[in-house]
């Protein structure tokens, strides 16, 4: 008995941890790059994008989860999107209601949240196969690996576009700020830099 | 008889699941509409208040008011009379939209009240260059249409920003954004103007 908990004590750290960093969405997998590049341009909007994503995520994983004893197998994806543009509309009027600014930068790459090929992927890999706990915390895990990822990436081009993060200034007053950052050209400049870094990483690792 | 059996069977679940769905958006729709409004109009307020100083209210005409867009569309547009506290007229406000150099360039317009000088504008949404085209929300640019004349505006490439008339000084690396600017306010302000005129909200003969 001690040993069956164990074993499944075992299985959520690792489905959780997969998200972080062994299977993270925008690293490994290579997932989800449209908001990735699209929304990284400061912080802030990277972090809401972020927790929009999870709760996209978690939403979905639920549902997905919950009837998978139900889905036909030619309906699934068309249930999948249906399960997805629900929460993401949602999460899109909470956006509108409660964060207008923030609805504003990021534009229209919530609603774009339903074509995120991390959540139809997490839906088809993860929630149409396992139990609900299972789904839940792999939903989790992939969230907020998606979200660190994105701050990390916003973080840098942030840092080197305006020498600030937060409004707080962390750069020295002889720092030349270079808006190229700020632009797409920072977003595939930065991905590419640190895709190669954990490449880096995960061969020394190996 | 079995073609319907056949149908519900397979997409009973998609039906259900679209109805409960359904439901589900309309009800967080319906609880977050009145604040989603009031947030539009909020900030639309608060971007006319600083170009109208002295408005304690806006009330929207009645009258309606039709332009031609530039890209040859029908537009019906909303203006607002900003009211002092006193009751006075202080101006007109309105918002446009046109094609900018990536998306779509909305803005809002403030008049004097004899629709005689434009008070300036601001940008509701936008979608341009970081760097380049988004200085259109910078008061160096926006400074040149304070006081400039309510009628057809002219872009010019160089000149002094600070005088002001109907000659706007270009943002120099964009120029598609600051023409996009001056074409959407020229070609709205002067149909309002004539069409405000035409019924008589505006002119000498009226008395505030």
């Amino acid at each position: 008995m001690t040993d069956k908990s164990e074993v499944q004590t075992c299985l959520y750290r690792q489905t959780l941890l997969a998200g972080l960093w062994r299977e993270n969405p925008v690293f490994r997998l290579l997932l989800g790059m449209c908001p990735t590049l699209a929304v990284t341009a400061a912080v802030k909007p990277a972090l809401t994008m972020g927790c929009c994503v999870i709760f996209v995520l978690v939403c979905s994983n639920i549902i997905v989860s919950l009837m998978r004893n139900l889905l036909k197998p030619h309906l699934r994806i068309l249930m999948f999107t249906l399960t997805i543009s629900t929460f993401v509309t949602i999460a899109d009027l909470f956006l509108k209601a409660f964060v207008p600014d923030m609805s504003e930068t990021l534009g229209p790459y919530v609603p774009l949240i339903i074509v995120n090929c991390i959540i139809i992927g997490r839906a088809e890999a993860c929630a149409s196969k396992n139990r609900l706990a299972v789904s839940v915390i792999d939903a989790v895990g992939m969230g907020v690996g998606f979200t660190l990822t994105l701050c990390v990436l916003a973080g840098v081009r942030e840092l080197l576009s305006t020498g600030k993060i937060f409004e707080v200034q962390l750069m020295p007053d002889a720092f030349v700020p270079c808006a190229a950052m700020s632009m797409p050209v920072g977003a595939f400049i930065t991905l590419g830099l640190l895709l190669a870094l954990v490449n880096m990483i995960t061969k020394k690792e190996a | 008889m079995l073609k319907i059996k056949h149908f519900i069977q397979q997409s009973w679940l998609l039906i259900v699941a679209s109805f409960c769905f359904g439901l589900l958006i309309a009800v967080t729709d319906a609880a977050l509409s009145p604040r989603i409004e009031q947030n539009k109009t909020n900030k639309r307020n608060r971007l006319v208040g600083a170009l109208l100083p002295g408005t304690k209210d806006f009330i929207p005409l009645e009258t309606e008011i039709t332009i031609e867009s530039l890209r040859g569309k029908k537009e019906k547009i909303e203006v607002y009379q900003a009211m002092s506290e006193s009751g006075k007229c202080v101006g007109w406000s309105f918002n446009v939209a046109g094609p900018g150099f990536a998306d779509k360039i909305e803005l809002v317009v403030a008049v004097d009240k004899d629709f005689e000088k434009l008070s300036g504008f601001d940008v509701l949404a936008s979608n341009e260059t970081p760097g380049f085209g988004d200085q259109i929300k910078c008061d160096y640019y926006r400074d040149q249409f304070k006081g400039a004349p309510a009628e057809q505006l002219n872009l010019v490439p160089s000149g002094d920003p600070k005088k002001i008339d109907d000659e706007i000084v270009a943002i120099s690396g964009a120029t598609i954004s600051s023409e996009a600017v001056v074409e959407i306010i020229s070609n709205s302000i002067t149909q309002i103007k004539d069409q405000m005129h035409e019924k008589e909200l505006i002119g000498n003969d009226r008395q505030e």
